[in-house]
């Protein structure tokens, strides 16, 4: 059971005529994974999903599952399931018939089947709705009858594509905490696409970055969030997103607004360099470089100012109350660990 | 308020002719089927006499019973539908789902089929029969009603297929379902409606066809729209006979119709998928 689930994808390349949605797609799942394909929409991430679940063929490259080739399988015979954004349940049947449905496709015999729905059923809390059809559900109650028909099948895989964009904020917090509990009791690999990187944060214990058809980054979100390898990777991962300001690298620190602020980096030389700052990292000294509050969001237990720094725009998270108000001076500074620098040309991490 | 109740009368009023119009020939021809021959062509007309199943019982067991008439219209009728529909669903399908080279065209074809005027080619369709010897045969019959009942019968499914999700598909592929059974368990039922319409449009026109069943058929095969002219004849017209046959051809079709309508209005009630998932 534990080596079920493992996930190789070598060089999927997928073409729309002459257009590529996927450029060299490669990246390796671990039995038991919370996998997530993060990334904006049209990067390439349910293209990925789709081929891995069979329901597009790649123009070249191969997937392997649990070292398997399954490249020219149907997706009935590669044994995963899926949630899909719109759930996609069949209208006409009743919620036991929905969540029955893979197990009969599998020809399991009756006597199973009933028991089998109805732990599965529990897993996801909606045993009371069995009888009910998909359209007297509410939106949360149909999001759990799809789930409860993907895992009742224990398929080797489970692909989730923005399972849970068709919720309300509230009840989507709720539904991820719960998800995560429920792939940790499953033990199941889990392939989950998002365009959230909130999600993505959370759930996964390992995300590749999506952009524009090709894998930017792959890592442990912690590891992502703390060490972006890129501009774009950078300004994508965070909310409020990274300040990215461009400034001059000298000798070990960078120039900005007239001051030094020493950086992690300690070569020798002089050179343009896009300086990343994460809002939360901005922090506030009377005797910081001068910035002026513009805009003030309170967000009720801290807020986001937005403030104008030697003519560039700079967002800073503050959490000390009272809050400062629009048009105040304040000094701000930042640690040279907190202190981002890429190459303004290759936009790569310097 | 009453200006608001006037346009109200006046539409009642207006519908209320327009239903008379529509109603009058078919009531008119109710009546004369239950009254005696002599009744019907009294003048001034009869608004009160005594009903009689006599036309009834003559068209139905006397000499020229319609009953094998009513038998050849019903093979031809059901024969014809059984025939398109199970042509016309995978067809239909097929081009609302899969990606094959000059679907377009296709779809423009069926649909100039529909164009053509059936006289024009009522002369080419009986040298084709007569030379395989198809004339006044039910699959001769048939054949020829295929030709314009399944280019209508998937121009009219095909809509319904498209308004499925292609994600309901996928799911049922994923849960391990072939696409025979996805179409037969996940697909017809939600079009059922359509299936619906189709059958009651299709079983429709061949039952009440009339040219074509003139031309093509003879003794063997003849509908009951040819066999109600054995009581049309040059000496004499038999009113209440022709106006009993009517009535009798026209119940099925209306059965039909009832039973069909709550196929119809369930097939309009179908719909869970959130967000729409059209790609």
């Amino acid at each position: 059971m534990s080596a079920r689930g493992q996930v190789q994808l070598d060089g999927i390349v997928k073409k729309h005529g002459a257009f590529a949605a996927l450029k060299g797609i490669d990246f390796e799942i671990k039995p038991g994974e919370f996998f997530a394909l993060l990334g904006p929409s049209g990067s390439g991430k349910s293209t990925t999903l789709r081929i891995l679940a069979g329901l597009d063929a790649p123009t070249s490259g191969r997937i392997l599952v649990d070292g398997e080739d399954v490249t020219g399988a149907d997706a009935r015979e590669r044994d995963v399931a899926m949630v899909f954004q719109s759930y996609a349940l069949y209208p006409h049947m009743t919620v036991f018939e929905n969540i029955a449905f893979p197990l009969e496709m599998a020809k399991r015999p009756k006597a199973e089947i009933g028991p089998a729905v109805r732990e599965a059923a529990a897993k996801v809390k909606i045993e009371h709705l069995l009888d009910r059809k998909p359209g007297q559900l509410s939106g949360g109650q149909q999001q759990r009858c799809a789930l409860a028909r993907a895992i009742v099948r224990k398929a080797r895989l489970f692909l989730l594509d923005e399972p849970l964009s068709n919720l309300d904020a509230k009840l989507r917090l709720e539904t991820r905490v719960e998800l995560k509990k429920l792939q940790r009791s499953l033990g199941v690999t889990a392939v989950y696409v998002t365009h959230d990187q909130e999600e993505a944060m959370t759930l996964a214990d390992r995300m590749a970055v999506f952009m524009e058809g090709e894998i930017r980054q792959i890592g442990r979100p912690a590891d992502v969030f703390a060490q972006p390898n890129s501009i774009e990777v950078a300004a994508f991962i965070g909310s409020p997103p990274m300040n990215l300001i461009p400034a001059r690298y000298q000798d070990g620190s960078v120039l900005i607004g007239g001051r030094r602020l020493p950086t992690m980096l300690q070569t020798h030389g002089e050179r343009d360099v896009v300086v990343g700052v994460r809002p939360s990292a901005v922090r506030f000294e009377a005797d910081g470089i001068p910035a002026t509050v513009e805009v003030v969001e309170n967000l009720g237990d801290a807020a986001i100012l937005d403030m104008s720094l030697a003519g560039t725009a700079l967002r800073a998270r503050y959490d000390r109350f009272p809050l400062p108000r629009e048009g105040d001076a304040m000094g701000v500074t930042v640690r040279p660990e907190d202190i981002h620098l890429f190459d303004p040309v290759s936009r790569r991490r310097l | 308020m009453t200006a608001k109740r006037l346009r109200l009368g006046i539409l009642i009023g207006v519908s209320g002719l327009f239903l008379l119009a529509w109603i009058f020939p078919i009531l008119w021809s109710l009546l004369n089927a239950f009254k005696t021959e002599q009744d019907v062509l009294a003048y001034p007309p009869k608004l009160v006499f005594s009903p009689t199943l006599d036309a009834f019982r003559d068209v139905l067991f006397g000499a020229t019973s319609i009953l094998p008439n009513l038998a050849s219209s019903f093979i031809i009728s059901i024969g014809t539908t059984i025939v398109t529909m199970a042509l016309a669903i995978p067809a239909a399908y097929a081009l609302a789902r899969l990606r094959i080279p000059g679907k377009r065209w296709a779809g423009f074809y069926v649909l100039a089929t529909q164009m053509l005027p059936p006289v024009g080619i009522i002369i080419p369709y009986f040298l084709i029969l007569r030379n395989i010897g198809w004339i006044d045969t039910y699959q001769g019959i048939i054949l020829i009603y295929l030709s314009f009942s399944l280019p209508f019968a998937i121009w009219l499914l095909v809509s319904y297929f498209e308004d499925i999700p292609f994600e309901m598909e996928e799911a049922a592929f994923l849960d391990g379902a072939s696409r025979l059974k996805t179409l037969r368990r996940i697909i017809l039922p939600q079009v059922q409606g359509g299936v619906a319409v189709t059958v009651v449009f299709v079983f429709l026109n061949a039952w009440n066809e009339f040219l074509f069943a003139v031309v093509l058929s003879g003794n063997t095969v003849r509908p009951v729209t040819i066999a109600m002219f054995n009581f049309v004849s040059v000496e004499q017209t038999l009113w209440a006979k022709l106006a009993a046959v009517s009535a009798l051809a026209m119940l099925p079709v209306i059965v039909l119709g009832v039973v069909a309508q709550k196929h119809i209005v369930k097939g309009l009630t179908v719909g869970a998928v959130k967000g729409g998932g059209r790609r």
